[in-house]
């Protein structure tokens, strides 16, 4: 029997849960050091209708739970960025929901990463203008060592990249950047562990430390984390400010995890995602049953699997808008563009351009990710194809860094030796130059619920995200098919 | 074309041979030439227009030049019919050159009577050969080696200036390793080489001062994660380009494996 929950604090049986449906997504907040019990199947509300929530190994106590408790001294756990309700993720909105019904004294708005810069009055709320707009976390690090260029900062909306605490010219020289948390959900898809050689660097790939086995390098914007281990325990110690935490913790953070799967499961126009004769790939239950590790790349066993049953159409309203999603998943799968001038897909032998489609790169079968390591330059950083205002504006909100590139580095592919970044991406891990702009793409799943998109926050919906490919592409989309791709994505 | 080569006189027909058997190397702006089905990449030199590759995938032993780059072609001219408009190639060595061209950004429209070679993938999503579909072939197990092990060798050439182990390279990489653990090999030498490129209008490239030792670094790296013994690798590297000859100099930009039992 299906459990709808949207409570906060509960323990719910699943006829009481029943009766919560109505509730806002707002009132479902997880708050760190909740207690209760947060069962197998719930429905959240979203934008376009519901996300779903599975746990494929039953309900979770919270009380004690290490994902749910607060470890550090600032109150979060990592509840607090991975909401059930929001995808395993959270949206700006929620954020500014949150912002509103605490007075911005919930722990999500800490000043470690939860505002613009820890050197700003906490409490206005214009020091967390990119939290709240754009649901950005501050992510600072370091410049490699081994970096193959030199960073300037350009301008520095949020002044913690010129401050002297929290800078480049600090005594600990720190880049901040900002970045959208990502769902920690249906990783079984997203950890699938890659081959010992990484197509896209022609070099080895990362190892799980524990283990010594090769890793996906297929989450975190910057693949900078090798397992969910190492992740949690970096994103305690970092985002959490805990001062320890112990292996115990760690593996019952990632088991939790790793149980957790999200997709949309309802949608006002197209209805149950999940009745019989659905698209079989559509809904939380789906995505716990596949296997991971398909390539979908093809015409014959696609990323998203069929979408042939909702083809016909008809008459209604809710078949036509049935109709229009799969012509979006045909869009996605077989509409051609120039693919060009992308970091390690136009670079890796392939030629540039590349006449494809959507499915080349975003090939892993129900997530849309790359089944290789999924760092691209897709260009939603770097000048001249950024999101952000082509033109100087003062209400930039990011900062911008110039990066030099070393005589003896090998240069940006197509940006060559001086580029003009919002966030270097992995060539902060990697301190190569060709990197600079290059982040991990990320699952197509409960997108309604997690808006906004792209590791910047830029798009503030789908429309956006599809504008913005159509021009970075010169895709010529027409209306119709901006549409089609729109549905098609809402009820991932 | 053949026929009009058949019907000159033999004098002329010998003249043609010989300018057929041309090797050309030169260094231009790759052009996309649209088709129906995938693109083709040219190249314009000395006011002809070559063939120089067509889109495929990874696994394709050519891989196409890229818009933004030169590309430096050394090949063969090919007597026959033209492909996508250009005289074709063959063989032929393409090198992505590394710094970034704004003026290579030459795409054309497709054009009637102008397609593209045959390829085993689309422009769209690869496709499943109909044979395949009726009856799905199980993935072929790895062929490990076995004895009798000799010493072997394997060689990577590289595209000019470049270090970097396309798929097609760390495929022979992986061999070299794994024949290398299956025989217990004793030394596992590379001897990794910086080339130099003579072009058909007399100027010499010459490959950037590092670049043999990055090259061995590499593949030392892979070799050694692919499970080798770390102490059995050894490294030569030859920094000193050879002479270049305007024919052999691809095979001057290589790196080779050696591996003794």
């Amino acid at each position: 029997m299906r459990a709808m929950w949207v409570g906060s604090v509960a323990v719910l049986a699943a006829t009481a849960a029943m009766a919560l449906a109505q509730q806002t997504a707002s009132t479902a907040w997880i708050s760190a050091g909740t207690t209760g019990v947060l069962p197998a199947q719930a429905e959240f509300p979203t934008p376009a209708g519901r996300v779903g929530f599975l746990l494929s190994g039953g309900p979770v106590e919270m009380k004690g739970h290490p994902f749910f408790t607060p470890l550090g001294k600032n109150g979060r756990a990592c509840v607090t960025c991975h909401q059930p309700a929001y995808g395993m993720s959270f949206s700006a909105e929620a954020a500014r929901d949150l912002w509103k019904r605490t007075g911005g004294k919930d722990p999500l708005f800490a000043a470690v990463d939860g505002s613009n810069c820890p050197s700003l009055p906490q409490e206005q709320e214009k020091s967390h203008s990119l939290l709240l707009e754009r649901g950005l976390i501050r992510v600072f690090l370091p410049v490699p060592k081994n970096a193959e260029f030199t960073i300037n900062v350009v301008s520095d909306p949020t002044g913690c990249n010129t401050s002297t605490v929290y800078g480049l010219d600090s005594p600990t020289p720190t880049v901040s950047v900002y970045r959208r948390p990502r769902m920690a959900a249906n990783l079984k898809y997203v950890t699938n562990p890659a081959p010992r050689i990484v197509l896209k660097l022609g070099a080895l790939s990362d190892t799980d430390p524990a283990t010594g086995r090769p890793v996906g390098m297929n989450f975190m914007a910057d693949a900078r984390e090798a397992t969910l281990i190492t992740q949690a325990r970096s994103a305690l110690l970092g985002h959490g400010e805990a001062q320890s935490v112990t292996d115990d913790q760690l593996q019952k953070i990632v088991e939790f995890e790793n149980q957790v799967y999200v997709a949309q499961i309802f949608d006002r126009s197209a209805g149950s995602l999940v009745e019989p004769g659905a698209p079989p790939a559509l809904g939380p239950a789906s995505m716990a049953a596949h296997r991971p590790g398909v390539l979908g790349d093809n015409d014959y066993d696609s990323v998203f699997l069929s979408f042939d049953s909702w083809k016909k159409g008809g008459a209604s309203p809710q078949e036509q808008f049935r109709a229009s999603v799969a012509r979006g998943a045909d869009i996605f799968m077989f509409r051609q563009f120039w693919l060009r001038d992308v970091t390690h897909i136009n670079s890796i032998g392939l030629g540039n351009p590349l006449k494809r489609t959507c499915a080349t790169c975003h090939n892993h079968q129900m997530t849309g990710q790359d089944l290789s390591a999924g760092f691209v330059d897709l260009g939603t950083t770097n000048y001249p194809r950024w999101t952000e205002p082509p033109l100087y504006s003062d209400a930039r909100d990011l900062p911008v860094f110039k990066i030099t590139c070393k005589p003896e580095a090998l240069p940006h592919p197509y940006l060559g030796r001086v580029i003009y970044t919002s966030d270097p991406g992995r060539a902060l891990i990697s301190g190569r130059c060709a990197d600079v702009g290059s982040i991990v793409m990320q699952q197509f799943r409960g997108l309604s619920a997690r808006a906004p998109y792209y590791s910047n926050g830029s798009a503030k919906n789908l429309r956006e995200l599809v504008d913005y490919y159509d021009r970075r592409f010169d895709m010529k989309l027409s209306e119709a098919e901006k549409q089609d791709l729109i549905n098609f994505l809402g009820v991932l | 074309m053949k026929l009009r080569v058949l019907a000159v006189p033999h004098v002329i027909l010998l003249v043609v041979q010989i300018a057929a058997a041309q090797q050309i190397n030169f260094v231009a702006c790759p052009v996309v030439r649209d088709t129906r089905t995938v693109p083709c990449f040219l190249a314009e030199y000395e006011g002809e227009t070559y063939f120089l590759a067509v889109q495929q995938d990874i696994s394709a032993d050519q891989y196409p030049p890229q818009l933004l780059h030169d590309v430096l072609v050394e090949g063969t001219i090919q007597p026959g019919p033209r492909v996508c408009g250009g005289i074709p190639l063959k063989p032929v060595k393409l090198s992505v050159m590394p710094e970034v061209n704004p003026a290579c950004n030459t795409i054309l429209p497709a054009e009637p009577g102008i397609d593209a070679p045959p390829t085993h993938r689309p422009a769209g999503p690869s496709t499943r050969p109909a044979a395949a579909a009726a009856a799905p072939a199980a993935p072929a197990a790895p062929v490990r080696p076995t004895p009798p092990f000799g010493e072997r060798e394997w060689k990577i050439l590289y595209d000019f200036d470049s270090a970097f182990l396309f798929s097609r390279d760390t495929r022979t990489v992986n061999q070299a390793a794994d024949y290398a653990v299956a025989a217990k090999a004793k030394q596992i030498e590379i001897v990794a080489h910086r080339g130099a490129t003579l072009l058909s209008n007399g100027k010499v490239l010459v490959e950037g001062q590092a670049i043999a030792a990055q090259r061995a670094e590499r593949v030392a790296t892979l070799l050694k994660g692919l499970g080798t013994d770390p102490a059995s690798v050894k490294v030569r590297v030859m920094s000193a380009p050879p002479q270049p000859d305007g024919k052999t100099d691809p095979e001057n930009r290589v790196v080779s494996i050696r591996v003794s039992p």
